[in-house]
């Protein structure tokens, strides 16, 4: 469980990091012209990282399905709402409604086991859980500005 | 209430992007598939760019070099997700990687590195913070 927690902290301050350094890019280019970079350096690194890791087996596709290949439409689906959300409401409310949104259909899909991941059983525990998480985030994103001397 | 549907949606598809990808992994590996996914993300990206002619590759010089590179994050970024989807489940990967984002984010504005403005603490942030925390313990509990 450790090593799972671990490498989902790693990944969410890379994140962090990745959308700090994006908004100073597209502060200059745009959206488009920031997704397209950012996406072309993340295979770019990846298929380096692949081939150092897997030599010849990044290349072994095995049980490869049709739509694996368009999979990555997913993620111009995320920018286009997310900008299209902006928007209309505003980088803050629209990056809050946006977090728990997350959340939440991630326990629906743990829920009903969609695309043959295993099924983590509902529990009210893991509702309450998701709950006092998203109003965390609501708080920490949508609360007042009231800052205390630090 | 436009708004409110594509950030709901957008949250939506970030979700489900990690979800394929830890999918995907199980088939045909952790790094083919970081591979796969973001060349095709990088092309259709790049298509959409030729329709809508929003082309600023030019102005990419007045960006800072070190602020370019944010894309190589992407590598790690969806190896790790796989990695901790399959350990832990989406529900507590999501909410300790949210954790993790806001808390870095929080902790650069608050130092004020890579050129944010700098900002004092908030009450509320610190108690955002803390009940996040609360509610992964209590998921993972």
């Amino acid at each position: 469980m450790l090593i799972g927690i671990l490498f989902a902290l790693l990944a969410g301050s890379l994140v962090g990091l990745q959308n700090i350094f994006n908004s100073k890019v597209s502060v200059h280019t745009g959206s488009w012209t920031t997704t397209t970079l950012v996406l072309g350096l993340g295979f770019v690194a990846s298929f380096l990282i692949g081939l150092l890791v897997e030599g010849k087996n990044l290349f072994a596709l095995h049980n490869m399905e049709p739509w694996y290949w368009v999979s990555g439409l997913i993620g111009v689906g995320v920018v286009t709402c997310i900008v299209q959300g902006i928007n209309y409401l505003g980088a803050t409310f629209a990056i809050s409604i946006s977090l728990a949104s997350q959340l939440a259909f991630a326990l629906l899909w743990d829920s009903f086991g969609w695309l043959g991941l295993e099924k983590v059983p509902f529990t009210s525990q893991q509702l309450i859980g998701v709950m006092v998480v998203v109003a965390g985030v609501l708080v920490f994103k949508l609360g007042g500005k009231k800052h205390i001397s630090a | 209430m436009k708004g409110i549907i594509f950030a709901i949606l957008g949250g939506a598809f970030i979700t489900l992007q990690s979800v394929a990808n830890a999918r995907i992994s199980l088939d045909i590996g952790t790094w083919q598939t970081a591979t796969i996914t973001q060349l095709t993300g990088f092309i259709a990206a790049f298509l959409i760019l030729l329709v809508i002619k929003d082309r600023n590759f030019k102005n990419l010089r007045q960006v800072q070099p070190l602020y370019l590179i944010g894309g190589t994050f992407g590598a790690i970024v969806v190896f790790s997700s796989i990695m901790a989807i399959q350990q832990i489940g989406v529900t507590l990967t999501v909410a300790v990687l949210l954790i993790a984002q806001l808390f870095l984010t929080f902790i650069i504005d608050r130092k004020g590195w890579f050129g944010m403005d700098k900002q004092n603490m908030s009450l509320s942030q610190i108690l955002g913070i803390t009940m996040m925390v609360v509610g992964v313990v209590i998921l993972s509990l």
